[in-house]
């Protein structure tokens, strides 16, 4: 159980230092950053990423096999810098892929595994264990670190993805009127306590796109990507996002692109 | 997003699509990507004239035109209480305020609730004394003691928290009475949290 203490100590610290820092909220820009920076130099994520590594290489699935031939874009098991340039288009399945579509491609392709019965493990419940596609897709990503963000767009595949990511991002619906640009369109602004980022600007957008998949206090798991998209539809009212879907794909595309130049440094914490 | 001549050339024959096909292939993902427990559901997707005027890309503004068409939808759609008060009780309009449940749909379940939360306290400071506050929106504190609290302010009020596009059209608020979010009950139990002296909202 280190990992739940760790995350309980977090958590303390986190409320502790909001509240010290409230009286100050209104001169400094980021009153919470010094919470924030301790929680991040003692980030229980890192335990995911021994067991992802021990997840890709292991032989598994009813074709018993690991996931060392598994390409993300550079080539068979070339994972150095690969996450830095996702998503991209793939020719073997003819679409845009992130990291985690991708992930389920090879345990699919390769591992034999059913891809309903893996999607609907991906997200795991808050307090477990989490879940194997959370592990790898922490560890491949890991294999990035200190790397920029170099995601382009050549096929014209990807390109309707990003200008689709794009109207997707700005798109209102629902009962709280709301797209992402209503929370995410500003700087120095907060959901109750919590900042919001603010992704119609660089610095911010790069804040995003290189601290997932992330170590989140209040679950006590590691985080997609994938699953910070469907947890912002959920709190919109909106239908459920579909894990690894092509809308899912589009504004990850969008904001990876305008992200680029970040340094990848995973597994981000967040509260 | 501008991209400059040079590198539509450096990609080739591939390039960004129109805005008709961007609209179509992201409307294709809307209909495709999401699930919901009942079809009903499923329609919180769809944009009304309203949403689909508002959802404008980056920078681009509304013109006149559709800022006055997005007003006239939104005075159309106000509806009172079937009482005509529209000053309710502020004692529930303070729970409201601070409550942001109801309506969330996870697991292939709606989260069963008899009435949504009001949300206001994700997004305005409230009473002066709460640090637990969001600042999307403007501050509350102190609403109802700068502008009293008359009949006209009372309408006012209801009506901006029912529908505020009548008044700023495509404004990051929710429309919370005309997307059937709030009750027009509980907008009234609102106004009182914002204008009633007695209020947190309005301690000094």
């Amino acid at each position: 159980m280190p990992t739940a203490r760790a995350g309980i100590a977090a958590i303390l610290l986190a409320c502790l230092a909001a509240w010290g820092a409230a009286p100050a909220l209104a001169q400094s820009g980021d009153p919470l950053g010094v919470g924030r920076k301790m929680l991040a130099e003692d980030n229980p994520g890192d335990l995911w990423i021994e067991q992802g590594k021990t997840l890709f290489h292991q032989k598994r699935g009813p074709k018993n096999a690991s996931l060392e031939q598994c390409d993300f874009g550079l080539g068979p098991g070339k994972l150095v810098g690969a996450t830095a340039r996702l998503p991209r288009y793939f020719p073997d399945t003819d679409s845009v892929q992130d990291l985690e579509s991708r992930l389920l491609t090879c345990m699919v392709q390769l591992q034999g595994f059913n891809r309903d019965d893996i999607v609907k493990r991906a997200i795991s419940p808050a307090g477990s264990n989490g879940s194997d596609v959370e592990a790898l897709a922490l560890y491949i990503t890991s294999r990035s670190n200190g790397m920029k963000m170099n995601v382009s767009l050549s096929h014209q595949k990807e390109y309707d993805m990003y200008q689709a990511g794009e109207y997707l991002f700005y798109r209102r619906s629902g009962q709280t009127d709301f797209a992402c640009v209503q929370c995410h369109g500003e700087a120095n602004k907060r959901i109750r306590l919590q900042d919001l980022i603010h992704m119609t600007d660089q610095k911010g957008v790069q804040e995003v796109v290189s601290t997932w998949p992330a170590y989140r206090g209040a679950h006590f798991v590691v985080r997609t990507m994938q699953w910070r998209l469907y947890d912002c539809f959920w709190q919109m009212r909106l239908p459920e996002l579909k894990y690894a879907s092509d809308a899912s794909i589009a504004l990850t595309t969008y904001l990876h692109y305008q992200g680029n130049g970040a340094v990848i440094t995973v597994p981000g914490f967040k509260r | 997003m501008v991209l400059g001549a040079p590198a539509l050339i450096a990609a080739g024959c591939a390039t960004f699509p129109d805005s008709a096909t961007t609209q179509r292939i992201a409307e294709k993902m809307v209909s495709e990507d999401f699930t919901a427990p009942t079809p009903a559901l499923l329609k919180r997707l769809v944009q009304d004239r309203s949403q689909q005027i508002c959802s404008k890309i980056g920078d681009a503004r509304l013109t006149q035109e559709e800022a006055a068409e997005v007003v006239k939808l939104a005075r159309a759609s106000i509806q009172y209480p079937s009482s005509g008060k529209l000053v309710g009780n502020w004692k529930i309009g303070d729970d409201l305020a601070h409550d942001g449940a109801g309506d969330r749909i996870q697991g292939g379940r709606l989260e069963k609730r008899k009435e949504n939360g009001g949300l206001c306290q994700n997004c305005h400071a409230l009473a002066p004394d709460e640090i637990n506050v969001g600042n999307v929106g403007p501050s509350l504190t102190g609403y109802g003691l700068q502008r009293g609290n008359s009949e006209a302010i009372a309408k006012l009020t209801y009506e901006r928290i029912y529908n505020t596009w009548a008044y700023s059209p495509c404004s990051n608020m929710p429309r919370l009475g005309a997307t059937r979010h709030l009750t027009p009950e509980q907008i009234t139990h609102m106004v009182a949290y914002l204008l009633d002296p007695a209020s947190p909202i309005n301690k000094r």
